[in-house]
């Protein structure tokens, strides 16, 4: 618990962050973009269990606020994993959609609504 | 209510179910029981309404001579039912029982009476007959309305009315464009009197709120035996208020009672039937403005500005008229022009203070020029409805019985003592000679509208003789030279005038034989009247009965009624009580001095002359130089014959400045600045659609970028507020 410090887990959320957001710029095959948004998410959610666990480490004396944050931390992943599912569910078949219409998924040609 | 009076309603109701009857049971009366029968049933319940009205009018009448002169003015108003009634103001429908309604309403329902009568076989050829009649009765009624009203806005309802029946009537054969075109100009024209009159309402009831407690509180602002007994106190408080109020409620006057800049409605309203003409056009409706004047004469006598207006405008009216009537050929567009020139000496009268003249000399016109219209419609008649007088001569030969009562008309508008036109046309000229009422400093307006006057009077003997002897005398029998189908189908289109009079009378028409027949086919069995035509083979018959019983009634009271009138101050006294006014005094019809001793024989001069210099040019008849070949005629008559291009004028400068107004504005104001403002506004719209429209490249990728931007640019935002309040 103590081996391993809070900005070690903060710098692997940022390297994946980073990682995430280009790959999502970058990339023009939807399904490497879904990737990279998990990427992002998961960076996010690292993020959060990071921070809910060390308040709660140093806290020490568990007050009941300390006691909220720790369990608020927590069940924010839960919800941002639930929303994630949900995402790709809805976002797979919107591009199995496209793809059964145009045979491509190239994101640079979905430009219908190009000004 | 005052129970000598309660039948008075009736006068008003009875042409009113008149109307309904016309309108709603017309047609069906008529086709149920024949042509014939049906109209003669219908002709019946039109004149009858009108007539028992006469009876009630003379009943009242005799009530209210029965009464003290004093009270005459003071009877008891009849209450019908509440109108318009909100915060202070309260306007019923009151009915008025005085001498000057009662003298207008004798005038109506007598006149309109015989009129009627005389419609009923003018008319009998006509198709739409109930039509007709229809829109006669509802004439009446409005008329009846607007004398008997109680107030000034019951006046206003009449006065509209009769402008809506005018315009229905002389638009009465509307299939014709000129006569559709002539009810519209008749209308519009008279809006513009309608403004001032309205004006000069608002002007007064200004005035009345002003002096309230004048008025002791009262709430019926607008009627008459509340305002009249304080009249010389509330508005003698007021001067210059008063004077715009006079001036506007004149320019009401000038438009119903053509009057000079506003006249120009009244010669094309010939266009409509003649009994038309001879009613609403002749004996009434046009003497409205007279009326109002003698009904609000008390702003009038506080104001001499506005007299000096009213005499003048007059004076001018009367000359300019009796000129214009030197050049026409259409008989009856003389006679449109001698009612100009009659309404304008009846105004001279009023500005001259002496307003029940102005009246005597409504009665004795409604008499004479009723009768001159009636016997104008019967010579028409007789010559298959040709109107122009070039194509009459001798006709006193076969039409005996309405060229003598005619002859008596013509004596009597002449001024030829002792028919009736003697006595009001004397009046006037002694009011506006000896009155000193019309007078701003030094400079008296009234004494040289009477010289004016006098001036007229010879002329207007002078053309009356012109039209008499045209048709009834001299040599020759023009009818029979006229070639077959000379004559336009349409004996009573009046728009032609003489521009297309201007052609050789031996250029037949036939380039345009029907002019409107575009507007109009004539099936062959349609019994309509223009069928006849004017040609060598014609013989003038004399008219049915029903149509000489009213010119002979009409000619009798030419003859005598003046006279009867005027004996013993009969007129004066009764619209006058002691013949004094209530801020003028005595206003002397007879000048001292010189000027009052040579009046009479001046007056009888004057129509003698005329009367002698008509003789001297048409003793034998129609003189070549003012034959069809207008080329020959004099300057002056040809000019005259155009109105002296007064009424060309007009018309160009009303339609075409209003089509160049309506153009400017379109091209000015709707399309430089409105059109402008709105395009402006959408091309702003556009352009920075335009502008923002490369952000929408189509690529995710670069949306995910700005979200990415978005979202860092938002955290460092959070991050430098922070900051700022050392939290970091």
């Amino acid at each position: 618990m103590d081996s391993v410090p809070l900005v070690a887990y903060l710098g692997l959320g940022l390297f994946l962050f980073t990682t995430g957001a280009v790959g999502v710029i970058v990339r023009r095959n939807p399904i490497v973009v879904f990737m990279c948004i998990e990427l992002m998410l998961n960076a996010v959610n690292l993020t959060f269990l990071a921070f809910a666990r060390y308040s709660h480490a140093t806290g020490g004396a568990a007050t009941e606020q300390v006691q909220q944050s720790f369990m608020a931390g927590q069940m924010i992943v839960i919800f941002v994993m639930a929303v994630a599912a949900a995402e790709v569910a809805v976002g797979l078949g919107i591009i199995m959609a496209i793809f059964r219409m145009r045979q491509d998924v190239d994101i640079d040609k979905m430009n219908l609504l190009r000004g | 209510m005052n129970s000598t009076f309660s039948l008075l309603p009736l006068v008003i109701a009875l042409p009113l179910v008149g109307f309904l009857i016309q309108a709603l049971l017309g047609g069906r009366v008529v086709r149920a029981l024949g042509p014939k029968k049906g109209k003669w049933v219908m002709g019946a319940l039109a004149v009858l309404p009108i007539a028992l009205g006469f009876v009630i009018g003379l009943m009242a009448t005799m009530a209210l001579a029965r009464l003290a002169p004093e009270e005459r003015f003071h009877t008891a108003p009849i209450h019908l039912f509440d109108w318009i009634r909100f915060a202070g103001l309260n306007i019923p429908f009151e009915l008025r029982a005085d001498p000057l309604s009662l003298t207008m309403v004798l005038i109506i329902t007598g006149i309109g009476s015989l009129i009627h009568l005389y419609a009923t076989a003018y008319m009998a050829e006509e198709k739409e007959y109930t039509r007709f009649f229809t829109y006669l009765n509802l004439f009446v009624a409005f008329m009846l309305v607007l004398v008997l009203g109680n107030n000034l806005v019951m006046m206003f309802i009449g006065w509209e009315g009769v402008g809506l029946c005018s315009y229905l009537l002389i638009g009465f054969w509307y299939r014709d464009l000129a006569n559709a075109k002539a009810a519209n100009k008749a209308f519009i024209v008279n809006r513009i009197g309608d403004w001032g009159l309205t004006l000069g309402m608002f002007l007064i009831v200004v005035v009345l709120v002003r002096q309230w407690p004048l008025l002791g509180g009262a709430e019926r602002l607008l009627s008459y035996d509340v305002i009249l007994p304080h009249a010389r106190r509330i508005f003698g408080a007021e001067p210059v208020l008063t004077t715009i109020a006079a001036l506007l409620l004149f320019v009401g006057a000038m438009g119903k009672s053509a009057q000079f800049p506003l006249y120009l409605w009244l010669p094309d309203a010939m266009a409509g039937p003649t009994p038309v003409s001879a009613l609403i056009h002749a004996a009434t409706m046009v003497t409205a403005g007279v009326f109002l004047l003698n009904r609000m004469s008390v702003l009038f006598q506080l104001s001499p500005v506005a007299s000096v207006v009213v005499a003048s405008i007059g004076a001018f009216t009367a000359l300019f008229a009796a000129l214009i009537a030197f050049g026409q050929t259409d008989i009856k567009k003389v006679l449109a022009y001698s009612t100009v020139s009659q309404l304008g000496f009846m105004f001279i009268a009023c500005g001259a203070g002496a307003y029940w003249v102005g009246m005597f000399h409504v009665t004795t016109h409604a008499f004479f020029k009723a009768l001159l219209f009636l016997g104008s419609g019967a010579v028409i008649y007789a010559m298959a409805h040709d109107q122009d007088m070039r194509n009459y001569g001798r006709l006193a030969k076969y039409l005996p019985i309405t060229c003598w009562t005619m002859f008596a008309g013509y004596l009597a508008i002449a001024g030829v003592p002792p028919l009736a036109g003697f006595f009001s046309k004397e009046g006037i000229l002694g009011a506006a000679l000896g009155g000193d009422h019309a007078r701003v400093g030094a400079f008296d307006f009234g004494f040289y509208a009477g010289w004016a006057g006098l001036l007229t009077a010879a002329l207007t003997a002078m053309y009356m003789t012109r039209m008499t002897w045209l048709t009834f005398f001299g040599k020759e029998e023009r009818w029979r030279a006229v070639p077959a189908h000379h004559v336009h189908e349409h004996g009573h289109d009046e728009a032609h005038g003489h521009e297309s009079h201007a052609h050789d009378a031996h250029e037949a028409h036939e380039a345009h034989e029907d002019p409107h027949g575009f507007f109009y086919e004539h099936a062959p069995h349609e019994e309509h009247e223009h069928h006849h035509a004017l040609d060598g083979s014609h013989t003038p018959k004399e008219v049915p009965p029903s149509m000489w019983i009213p010119l002979v009634a009409l000619g009798a009271l030419s003859v005598i009624g003046g006279w009867w009138l005027s004996q013993g101050h009969r007129f004066e006294y009764w619209l006058v009580p002691g013949g004094k006014y209530e801020v003028l005094g005595h206003v002397h019809i007879h000048p001292e001095g010189t000027i009052g001793k040579l009046l009479m024989p001046m007056s009888i001069g004057a129509a003698l002359l005329g009367i002698l210099a008509g003789l001297a040019v048409y003793w034998r008849g129609l003189p070549s130089r003012e034959g069809w070949d207008l080329s020959k005629w004099n300057p002056f008559r040809r000019s005259a014959g155009e109105q002296f291009g007064y009424d060309a004028a007009m018309v160009e400068t009303a339609v075409d400045g209003g089509a160049d107004l309506s153009r400017g504005l379109w091209k000015g104001v709707d399309v430089g600045l409105i059109d402008r403002l709105v395009n402006g506004v959408a091309w702003t719209a556009g352009q920075s659609g335009e502008g923002l429209r490369r952000l929408q490249t189509g690529y995710i990728r670069f949306y995910a970028l700005m979200m990415l931007a978005g979202g860092v640019g938002l955290l460092g935002y959070f991050v430098y507020r922070l900051a700022n309040l050392g939290g970091v």
